[in-house]
């Protein structure tokens, strides 16, 4: 298991923490060819987010999307995995970390164990298995497609250790082990410690641990998930009942002051609890009731805002603003229900009301753990009040010890996207400690020589995956297998679980290695996110990766047409019918490659923009920074202070001032892309420069597109109109400019959500809240007289920004929420603006003469840049401007096009704190490309038959980029290199002389014939 | 003719039919089974052959999806699937099996609504028509 260490301690990164930060960091590190150390102290890595049963926005189901991931580790990558190690102690300083690393003993020979599970059987009491809900899953691996793939034994617990050694087939069981200790040269280290769930059984009123009904939402989660204790059936723990009406409460031991709260607001749980609101009314019944009780809706994120709408409108679920004080159990007959009375004021009212529920989910949130504590204090890095990471806003993940970064939870609290963002983020602040010196990349990655198949019979293995429950619950899987069994030269039809998992995998190998097979279908999941996979494991049992063929059960048959089982069945069939016929001719091919071009293009000055400039320079990368405008600095340049207090413009100052003097930068201002071509590590791109427009043609190997969002300016209450009608960063101005006048205001009123969440603008600008609370406080300190009201439709101030939300309210600035139907309404009155408005709690029209009426509009695309720049690189955009990353959750600043990154409020709006991390991330990723020495351009490539080649012409004039060319022998030639493989010239070709590789004609009529043979 | 399903195939551009189908399936947004899915590099890569061919084995109807105007990741693969979709379109209104069985559609890869709209009134287009006069006759 454990990997010969072949580089220096200065190119070595130490990863605490396997969850899905530390996978990330460690994932970024290890493809930008250094060296890396993951360390976790649990038996298997995946964290928290491995516990999840489904992940919005897609409630697809996580297993799926992460293990994919996972096997991504297990490739040849210099990543050495150490499961159940801790970090000790650590001596030395950035560049040269000495760590101690303690290894609990498990038992268990990796190398040997299988996993069979022979050992759990005969001696469960010994076998580790995953606390909590969970009392007895099948083994200690928390989800099918644990990494390792193995148990763990606690000895203590067996009383005949002779009879459990025995059991064991592979003489895996070791009766003796002993903890490990190894010391660890490292360069820097990356923390990614998970937090814990809030336990809310300290808060007597919610009966949490005293009513069996009353579940945290982890627990829920886990009864939802198909390898949960109840098998993804879900009922109620108290009997086995189907529940009718269920409840979720929010900020559960968050958002508090009272005794077992913590202060903060934990930040990801609005969307989960959405998440699970959601999948039960989906998945189960919609007869469910679902209600929601909340002080706010915090759905700040991209696109979550739409999650949130679809919650309400779609899948009808109920959203109470209020925070129950209690919950009772429901007692009829002198007995009781199992049914609990959950009882509360409602916002605006004064009568106690109180509801009925089945269940009820208290929605906690995250705690900092005695792991964290006990780390920090041996490690010597400082906790803030809270007891995270103490980090600074404008160099977010470094920790207050040079050379040791952080991500996600030991941040702060955060959701996944989040956490992945700062993975890479922390990835590339550990890179700046490390010797330029790179690892130069093996070229043939380790596989075994390829086997030759020429002149083979077909001999196809197919293999349908069950795809967690999602598949096998509307097909039925064995007559999928059993059908196309019967097709000739398929020599193996069987069905796997989770196909992608370790043990599938290897499954597949030895069937291909035992019963010689030479072609391979999979029935399961989109090739486009596994084929990688899969072609790894043809590649490692001696085939060439294009015998492949994947046939697209699940997105595309099981889950579009669960209301039609039988069609469904019957299509499956015919889907993998097609993927064998296309199979049985597909050729082995060859990839071809290229040298990278080590040279970097960033689009937009702003602050996303330059900090990625900066850090890929100071790594040594020559990069051209192309801006739109006569200055640097973007909108940034308008903001002040952040709300941490920290000065933004001498911080944007500085920031400019590093990258126009940095000599591996070339910046090129009123520049303005013109055209693009080429492929991720030889991109070219046009841009025209300054006045005269003068064409510039740059080579990169990877490009960012950090273009910025721009400040709303919605024509809405009184803005343009009235003296007194201003923004947030109107007043961002005013306050530091003009704190005179500031001095002279007796009421202020602020509204939020100005031309955000309304039909037009139907997302959240993220941002305003925290400008609000910023402003009112910065108000109130230069003139603690001043009237300020707030009035908003939730208030979201996520993490630790709740602190500031709650001094304002104690500092007297007045919160009052206002419904999209009862929006204020405003007049203008001579100087000032009169704002009326409903009080909820008085339920009255109040009306407030505003000396400054500040409105909080927000930030939109930049649709302007977006439109244009998406059109020339070829990247999608979201319905409202942005670009779209290539996967929400799993790849948040990856474009579709490879070797495209996006940074900052191009993606979505974003903090400057977010900004700049997402620049680190971007700059992060930039480098798993940039460190390669050659690129894979694959194996879809156009080739001639010269024999049939009429030298027509048609395909020269047909090539989107100019690729063929009738040769010296007078027939036309395309360089592989250089082809893209669009296969346009192969359709329009007369003479049928051209073939796209991997899409030849015969495999795209194999797949026709595939289909019709039995339809007909 | 009253229990008359079609068989429909589709051949999708994998950079955004193609993407937008695996996004309907994230949405569980529901179509027709009818539809069968031939992913292609490019909405320009499908040739006449196979659209002919198709109709020519028993498909009731075919059509290509690809990008969107000016989004294509070939620059101009779907200007060119369009133009060879209505030159087939011609070809079968000449010759008596009807052009309207054969149709060209563009949609991005987010648009996972689109797709399964398209897929259902194309079904039911096709379901009206009733079958393939090719493969009656075959």
């Amino acid at each position: 298991m454990q990997k010969q260490r072949k580089s220096q301690p200065s190119n070595r990164v130490l990863v605490v923490g396997g969850g899905m930060g530390g996978i990330r960091a460690a994932l970024d590190l290890a493809e930008a060819g250094r060296d890396v150390v993951l360390i976790e102290k649990a038996h298997a890595v995946g964290g928290l987010m491995a516990k999840l049963d489904r992940t919005f926005p897609t409630n697809n189901c996580d297993v799926c999307t992460l293990s994919p991931k996972l096997s991504e580790s297990g490739r040849q990558l210099p990543l050495d995995i150490m499961t159940m190690t801790e970090l000790d102690a650590l001596d030395g300083s950035a560049g040269s970390f000495n760590a101690t690393l303690k290894t609990s003993p498990r038992y268990i020979d990796l190398d040997k164990c299988t996993a069979c599970g022979e050992c759990y059987r005969k001696f469960p009491e010994c076998v580790r298995f995953t606390p909590g809900l969970d009392p007895r899953a099948p083994t200690c691996m928390r989800y099918p497609q644990a990494t390792p793939y193995a148990f763990s034994v606690d000895m203590a617990a067996c009383s005949n250790v002779d009879a459990l050694v025995n059991v064991c087939p592979t003489g895996a069981i070791l009766r003796e082990d002993n903890q490990r200790v190894e010391q660890l040269q490292v360069g820097s280290i990356v923390l990614a410690l998970g937090a814990e769930t809030f336990n809310p059984q300290a808060l007597e009123t919610y009966g949490y641990g005293t009513y069996p009904n009353v579940v945290t939402s982890l627990e829920y989660e886990r009864i939802l998930s198909a390898s949960g204790p109840t098998l993804g059936e879900l009922v109620r723990p108290s009997d086995g009942g189907r529940p009718k009406r269920i409840a979720w409460i929010q900020c559960v031991g968050s958002r508090g002051v009272q005794e077992h709260f913590v202060s903060y607001c934990s930040s990801a749980c609005c969307m989960y609890a959405l998440k699970e609101a959601i999948v039960t009314r989906e998945r189960f019944d919609k007869e469910i009731e679902a209600t929601v009780f909340y002080m706010d809706m915090r759905t700040s994120g991209k696109d979550y805002e739409l999650y949130l709408q679809r919650a309400k409108n779609e899948y009808g679920i109920r959203f109470v603003r209020s925070r129950p004080h209690s919950i009772e159990p429901v007692i009829q007959d002198g007995g009781l229900t199992g049914e609990l009375a959950i009882s509360y004021v409602p916002h605006g009212g004064s009568q106690v009301l109180a509801d009925r529920f089945d269940m009820v989910v208290l929605t906690t949130g995250f705690r900092v753990t005695e792991d964290m504590k006990a780390l920090a204090a041996k490690i010597g890095v400082e906790l803030n009040r809270h007891g995270y990471a103490k980090t600074d806003s404008l160099s977010p993940l470094a920790t207050s010890k040079p050379g040791i970064y952080v991500c996600g939870m030991f941040e702060s609290p955060k959701d996944i996207p989040e956490t992945l963002v700062q993975g890479s983020a922390a990835a590339c602040g550990a890179l700046g400690h490390l010797s330029p010196l790179r690892v130069v990349s093996e070229g043939d990655e380790g596989f075994p020589p390829e086997r030759d198949v020429a002149g083979e019979e077909p001999k196809i293995g197919v293999f349908v995956c069950d795809c967690g429950m999602s598949a096998s619950g509307v097909v039925d899987l064995e007559s999928l297998a059993g059908d196309v069994a019967s097709i000739p030269g398929v020599a193996v039809a069987k069905t796997l679980k989770h196909a992608c998992s370790a043990e599938s995998l290897g499954q597949i190998e030895s069937e291909i290695r035992d019963k010689k097979l030479n072609r391979v279908v999979i029935g399961g999941c989109s090739p486009r996110t596994h084929q990688t996979v899969f072609q790894d494991a043809l590649r490692r049992a001696g085939l060439n990766k294009y015998l492949v063929e994947i046939a697209n059960l699940r997105d595309q048959n099981v889950w579009v047409h669960s209301d039609h089982p039988a069609e469904a069945l019957a299509k499956g069939k015919e889907l993998l019918r097609m993927a064998v016929a296309a199979v049985r001719v597909a050729q082995p091919l060859k990839d071809y490659t290229l040298p990278v071009s080590k040279d970097v293009l960033v689009v937009g000055g702003g602050v996303a923009g330059m900090t990625a400039s900066v850090k890929l320079a100071d790594m040594g990368y020559q990069v051209s920074l192309v801006e739109k405008s006569g200055d640097l600095g973007g909108v940034a340049r308008q903001v002040r202070k952040t709300i941490q207090g920290e000065d933004v413009r001498a911080f944007v100052d500085a920031l400019i001032q590093r990258a126009e003097q940095h000599d591996k930068i070339q910046i090129l201002k009123n520049a303005a892309v013109v055209d693009h071509s080429g492929v991720a590590g030889m991109f070219k791109t046009g841009v025209q420069v300054g006045a005269d427009k003068a064409y510039r043609e740059i080579e990169h190997g990877i490009t960012i597109l950090a273009t910025g969002a721009v400040p709303n300016r919605p024509a809405e209450y009184l803005l343009g109109s009235s003296p007194a009608a201003v923004t947030q960063l109107d007043l961002e101005a005013i306050l530091e400019d003009s704190p005179d006048k500031v001095k002279g205001w007796k009421q202020v009123v602020m509204i939020q959500c100005v031309g955000s969440r309304v039909p037009e603008n139907p997302n959240c600008s993220r941002l305003c809240c925290q400008a609000a609370v910023k402003n009112a406080l910065r108000i109130h300190a230069l003139n603690p007289d001043a009237e300020i009201y707030v009035l908003y439709r939730d208030i979201r101030t996520p993490g630790f920004t709740e602190d500031y939300y709650r001094e304002a309210r104690e500092e007297g600035i007045v919160f009052v929420p206002y419904e999209l139907a009862d929006k204020p309404r405003v007049e203008a009155n001579g100087e000032k603006a009169l704002v009326t408005f409903t009080d909820p709690i008085l339920t009255q029209q109040m009306k407030v003469s505003a000396d400054c009426l500040v409105l909080s509009t927000g930030l939109v695309a930049n649709r302007e840049s977006t439109d244009d720049l998406g059109i020339i690189f070829h990247v999608p955009r979201t319905s409202d401007g942005y670009f779209l990353e290539d996967h929400v959750k799993l790849r948040p600043v990856d474009l579709e096009v490879p070797g495209v990154f996006v940074a900052g409020t191009a993606h979505s709006p974003k903090s400057i704190p977010e900004s700049i991390t997402q620049a680190l991330a971007a700059a992060s990723r930039a480098q798993t490309y940039l460190s390669m020495d050659t690129i894979n351009f694959g194996a879809a490539t156009a080739t001639v038959d010269k024999d049939r080649c009429a030298a027509c012409l048609i395909c020269v004039r047909a090539c989107p980029f100019d690729v063929p060319f009738i040769n010296a022998e007078g027939y036309s030639q395309i360089d592989p290199t250089k082809c893209r493989g669009c296969g346009v010239c192969a359709a329009e070709c007369p003479a049928k002389a051209i073939q796209l590789m991997q899409y030849e004609d015969d495999q795209i009529l194999a797949k026709l014939d595939g289909l019709f043979e039995r339809t007909a | 003719m009253e229990n008359f399903e079609p068989v429909i195939v589709a051949y999708c551009c994998h950079y955004c039919a193609y993407t937008a189908a695996d996004m309907a399936g994230s949405k569980r947004l529901s179509y027709p089974p009818n539809v069968k899915i031939i992913r292609v590099p490019c909405s320009g890569k499908v040739d006449m052959i196979h659209i002919l061919k198709a109709l020519e084995k028993g498909a009731d109807g075919v059509y290509v999806a690809g990008c969107l105007e000016g989004d294509c990741h070939f620059n101009t693969g779907n200007v060119r699937a369009s133009k060879r979709v209505a030159y087939i379109k011609k070809m079968l209104d000449e010759i008596g099996i009807g052009g309207e069985r054969v149709e060209m559609f563009s949609m991005s890869a987010g648009m996972g609504e689109r797709f399964a709209q398209t897929a259902s009134e194309f079904t039911e287009k096709i379901r009206k028509l009733g079958p393939n006069p090719a493969r009656a006759a075959a």
